[in-house]
């Protein structure tokens, strides 16, 4: 997942304060409750379901981590950027929201454990004869989600940490940032249209492929991008409850089976 | 004038202006055509749109939300544009500074950069607002600003002679406001507060970004998760719109009460 508000990192930036240590903890226990905020637009992750709930990989995980926890579980879907910027005062206790680590969030966010890996792939049109590797996107034109980590690619500026060092055999990409789903409307009217290509996660370009009929995946996995789970910053003890209910729910097989459920996969599986 | 040239030509102009939106309607429905539109699933999620189910958090959600975000925004930004107004119109050196610098601080920074402050500025300094709230208080403090100039406008272009003959009858001040200027002025203050209540109800789409479930919220929502990106999209416009027009119901209604007697013309234009 993908996004930031530039405009509220600013925001966050300026003011920099941190939660009490153990106040998170102390308040879960003392409401009984799990506040977690996610993402309510990113199938198959978050999303509202037909029957107007929230559903998803990040809901059931969410819902798990509540269970072990033994308190409720309440959600919220506020804007990407305003859980993104940290300083959450209470309002929220966890984001199980499928947030890629990144050096800037990680200064105003905790990130207590990864509980799953979203590989990165190339998607071109089904017509287009002229990409057939991430190597001929050199020169054009690539959508990808503003402020994701797929731009940061194709600037050759990523970096994961702990992960391996990522290749970057393109140069001179005309890099389109937008909103994902519009870039993916884009590029299903045709090969260099508006965009040539679009780097996303595995999951959505799947989605969008199902649902455009128009686009194919190139050649395999670009890298993989490890999913965190955020909390506020500056709840050791917090931070480690957390750590440890992850823990427990990738060792009794809780998290493959709910990757199984959404996703006909396990990608829960690989560890740092 | 006679009663037939009153109100013959306007029957028929009337008529002649809703056959033109019958027309203009039906181009509209022809450029929608091609686009294949899944009727189906606008249909099925209609309901949650407008709101006609609580939210999973047992609020109001959809279209219901919107308008209830609207409406208690409207009422508060009254309530802020009186004071301001009559602050921009005080002898008062302090009072006209603080009217115009708020007026001038509300009106020259974005109202998306105003919610965001709200929600996630305050918290700073302690104070924790809701989702809610913060909409709300934005919306006011945003509209209030420009609702206050709207007033100020309208009492001004009241002729001075009216408060001074008044005056001269003898009667009580308040009673000069309430009776001789306000409903002068109203005439002027109504058709440019309304067009900003219309636009007031589109621009409370923006406290979506704090997780409220209103009816663009609910349509980017379903619109992301289930692929039908110009069903949902054209479905949430086509509300706003039938909001819209009710809110320009009820001004062209104000307009009519507050315009008698000052322009015999005044309701051919609707």
């Amino acid at each position: 997942m993908s996004r930031t508000g530039m405009l509220l990192i600013a925001f966050s930036a300026l003011l920099a304060t941190a939660a009490w240590a153990g106040e998170t903890l102390s308040r879960v226990k003392r409401t009984q409750v799990l506040q977690d905020v996610l993402v309510d637009d990113y199938p198959p992750f978050g999303f509202i379901d037909n029957h107007n709930q929230l559903a998803g990989f990040d809901v059931d995980v969410a819902q798990a981590v509540a269970r072990r926890l033994g308190v409720k579980l309440k959600l919220s879907t506020p804007g990407w950027e305003t859980i993104s910027a940290g300083h959450w005062h209470g309002r929220w206790d966890i984001c199980i929201c499928s947030m890629s680590p990144t050096q800037d969030r990680a200064r105003v966010l905790d990130f207590p454990a990864q509980y799953y890996l979203s590989p990165a792939v190339l998607v071109v049109h089904t017509r287009d004869n002229r990409i057939r590797s991430i190597a001929d996107i050199s020169g054009k034109r690539v959508g990808v989600g503003t402020g994701s980590s797929y731009e940061s690619y194709l600037h050759r500026t990523l970096q994961i940490p702990g992960g391996q060092p990522i290749t970057y055999p393109f140069h001179d990409v005309v890099i389109i940032p937008g909103d994902e789903t519009v870039n993916f409307r884009n590029l299903a009217l045709g090969p260099g249209v508006r965009l040539d290509a679009i780097v996303s996660d595995l999951a959505t370009a799947r989605g969008q492929i199902r649902a455009a009929n128009a686009l194919r995946i190139v050649s395999g996995i670009l890298y993989s991008e490890p999913n965190v789970i955020a909390t506020d910053k500056g709840d050791p003890e917090w931070n480690s409850t957390v750590a440890g209910v992850i823990g427990q729910l990738k060792a009794d097989g809780t998290l493959a089976a709910i990757s199984k459920k959404w996703l006909d996969a396990d990608i829960t599986h690989d560890e740092r | 004038m006679s009663v037939e040239a009153r109100f013959g030509p306007q029957r028929h102009f009337a008529r002649n202006v809703g056959l033109t939106w019958i027309v203009l309607l039906s181009a509209l429905a022809c450029l929608l055509y091609p686009l294949h539109l899944d009727l189906g699933y606008a249909w099925q999620k209609l309901p949650y749109l407008v709101g006609l189910h609580l939210a999973p958090d047992g609020f109001l959600q959809g279209a219901v939300l919107s308008l209830f975000v609207t409406a208690c925004s409207m009422v508060l930004a009254l309530l802020v544009a009186l004071p301001t107004a009559l602050g921009r119109m005080s002898a008062n050196p302090v009072a006209r500074g603080i009217a115009t610098f708020y007026a001038s601080v509300f009106r020259g920074t974005p109202l998306l950069v105003q919610v965001l402050f709200i929600y996630l500025a305050l918290p700073q300094v302690g104070i924790i607002l809701g989702g809610l709230t913060s909409g709300i208080l934005a919306l006011s403090l945003n509209y209030g600003a420009y609702l206050a100039e709207t007033i100020r406008v309208g009492v001004m272009s009241v002729p001075q002679g009216q408060r001074e003959a008044a005056l001269a009858l003898g009667l009580p001040r308040w009673r000069v406001s309430w009776k001789i200027v306000m409903p002068q002025a109203l005439r002027l203050i109504i058709p440019p507060a309304g067009a900003q209540f219309v636009s007031m109800l589109k621009d409370s789409s923006l406290v979506s970004v704090m997780g409220l479930w209103e009816l663009n919220f609910l349509a980017q929502s379903y619109a992301r998760a289930s692929y039908h990106y110009m069903e949902m999209l054209i479905s949430a416009a086509a509300i706003y719109w039938l909001m819209s027009i009710c809110f320009e119901l009820v001004q062209a209604r104000l307009e009519r009460r507050f315009g008698r007697g000052a322009d015999p013309f005044g309701a051919i234009h609707n």
